[in-house]
């Protein structure tokens, strides 16, 4: 079982603050290639991050605690020490500050920029990175009024 | 000789004048401490992905031992042909030499720069409209070029008319600064980087630690020779009246001279991504890179900005003091003034009443 002797620090960084430090049982990451939990403990591992929810279990202490524990991020790298987790990412917002209007546009122009890719390739990844952005934002939104 | 009512006229215009200058010190001096604030709060992430890179240059040759091809090309230097200049002042004037300060240095650095081709970027108002009347607009052209896939498709083609040119300007981002509008020119910059349009990037900023400690420098941005050091051609210091000037304002102000103390939370940020295990790497070093490389480069475009704003609100306190120093001087000689004038006057009144009683 976890206890105070066995918990990650878990610090989310973006370019203009640190939005979270303080400490966890658990981290659900969205790396690049799929969603993966770090547990303490764990191998040290640098991995890029796509666009997803981050989620920590069972967080305390911090000058953050109490608050939402799970946060949209898009793009970044993660650091995976054995009892540190360090998230660097381009974005991040709790679920509830997320506008779903934006979002919602930033889809269709997902879309709008898929469909006139034509034939370059790096026309479709940009496409695609703005589509998947969009729609994790949206489905972080959307759960977090069914909560 | 003026009157009493003309000079207290006069004092009560000064007056109203101070009370502007006042107001406007005080709220630079608010502005100022939140943009400090800002630039201090970006400091981990910049830290950190500074270590991180330094530690995967360190572990992982730049030039790929298999295939000989180097894993960037943002690590590749090529002979500096074409230069890409990003000037960044600010939005407003009334800051005393701030705008100036930078514009100078950069003309600077494009005159020492001779014959080569230059492309200037702006950010602020105030670069932007002092290029602007200099230097012309770069001209795009469309042009029809044949693809084998799907017939014909038009691309823009650079048609360059003079050997300095301004390729763009960036209006309105200071003044609610975002990360993300610095990461859009960065992406930019690295874009023509990638593309060989240009050979090099420098950028001309007001680089602030403190009220008192600030200097307006040209760095070298692209390409990459060492990770984590300014790399600088050039600095202005600030003189010593500048500083004990500033030292003043930001003194009556209750302004901090002091830089924060942030030696924990850096050393703290160093250690991100440096440990001395053996990470599991999910991605390739081509694509870690990749994904490192416009994010580091963004990261210190931020800091660029966010230094600029913090400078060019603590420039307007200072010279919002220093005008305000000026009028309360003025207000003092016209006070002085009219006191003697009213006095002059009291004295030949009674002359003229006593040589009156004289005379009868």
């Amino acid at each position: 079982m976890a206890d105070s002797t066995n918990q990650l620090r878990v610090r989310l960084v973006t370019p203009e603050r640190v939005i979270v430090d303080l400490k966890a049982d658990a981290v659900e990451l969205p790396a690049k290639t799929g969603y993966m939990e770090v547990l303490y403990g764990h191998a040290p591992l640098l991995a890029e991050l796509g666009a997803g929810d981050v989620t920590l279990h069972g967080a305390t202490g911090g000058e953050n605690a109490g608050n939402s524990d799970r946060y949209n991020v898009s793009w970044g790298f993660v650091e995976v020490l054995p009892d540190r987790v360090t998230i660097l990412a381009n974005d991040a917002q709790a679920p509830a500050q997320i506008d779903t209007a934006r979002a919602k546009e930033q889809l269709e122009h997902g879309h709008k920029l898929w469909s006139d890719a034509g034939d370059d390739a790096d026309k479709y990844t940009e496409a695609e990175r703005v589509i998947r952005e969009a729609e994790a934002k949206l489905a972080s939104a959307g759960d977090a009024k069914t909560h | 000789m003026p009157s009493v009512l003309d000079l207290k006229r006069r004092i009560r215009s000064v007056k109203n004048t101070r009370q502007i200058t006042k107001a406007m010190k005080m709220v630079s001096a608010a502005r100022l401490r939140r943009a400090q604030a800002r630039a201090l709060a970006a400091r981990p992430y910049a830290q950190m992905i500074t270590s991180v890179l330094e530690s995967l240059v360190r572990r992982i040759e730049i030039i790929d031992p298999e295939t000989n091809n180097i894993r960037h090309p943002l690590f590749l230097s090529r002979p500096e042909k074409r230069v890409l200049l990003v000037v960044i002042a600010g939005d407003r004037g009334f800051a005393g030499a701030f705008n100036g300060n930078i514009l100078k240095a950069a003309f600077n650095y494009i005159h020492d720069r001779g014959e080569k081709e230059i492309d200037i970027e702006t950010v602020g108002r105030k670069s932007t409209d002092a290029f602007r009347r200099r230097y012309p607009a770069a001209i795009y052209n469309e042009k029809k070029v044949d693809n084998p896939a799907d017939g014909e498709m038009t691309v823009k083609e650079r048609d360059r008319k003079a050997p300095i040119e301004m390729v763009g300007d960036h209006l309105g981002i200071l003044e609610k600064l975002e990360a993300h509008s610095a990461f859009e020119i960065a992406e930019e910059i690295i874009r023509r980087y990638v593309h060989e349009e240009i050979d090099a990037c420098y950028i001309v900023y007001n680089e602030f630690k403190s009220v008192i400690q600030q200097r307006v420098v040209t760095e070298r941005l692209l390409p990459l020779i060492e990770i984590g050091k300014h790399d600088i051609t050039q600095s202005i210091e600030l003189t010593r009246e500048e500083r004990e000037e500033a030292a003043r304002a930001a003194a009556s102000a209750g302004i901090e001279l002091q830089e924060p103390d942030t030696h924990e939370a850096d050393e703290e940020a160093k250690k991100f991504g440096t440990a001395e295990v053996d990470y599991i790497y999910d991605e390739s070093p081509e694509e870690l890179f990749n994904g490192l490389l416009p994010q580091y480069v963004s990261a210190m475009l931020y800091h660029a900005m966010a230094e600029s704003v913090a400078a060019e609100h603590a420039a307007r306190m200072t010279a919002m003091d220093a005008a305000t120093n000026n009028a309360s001087d003025m207000i003092d000689a016209y006070t002085l003034k009219m006191n003697r004038v009213r006095q002059a006057a009291i004295t030949k009144e009674i002359i003229e009443i006593v040589s009156g009683a004289a005379a009868v």
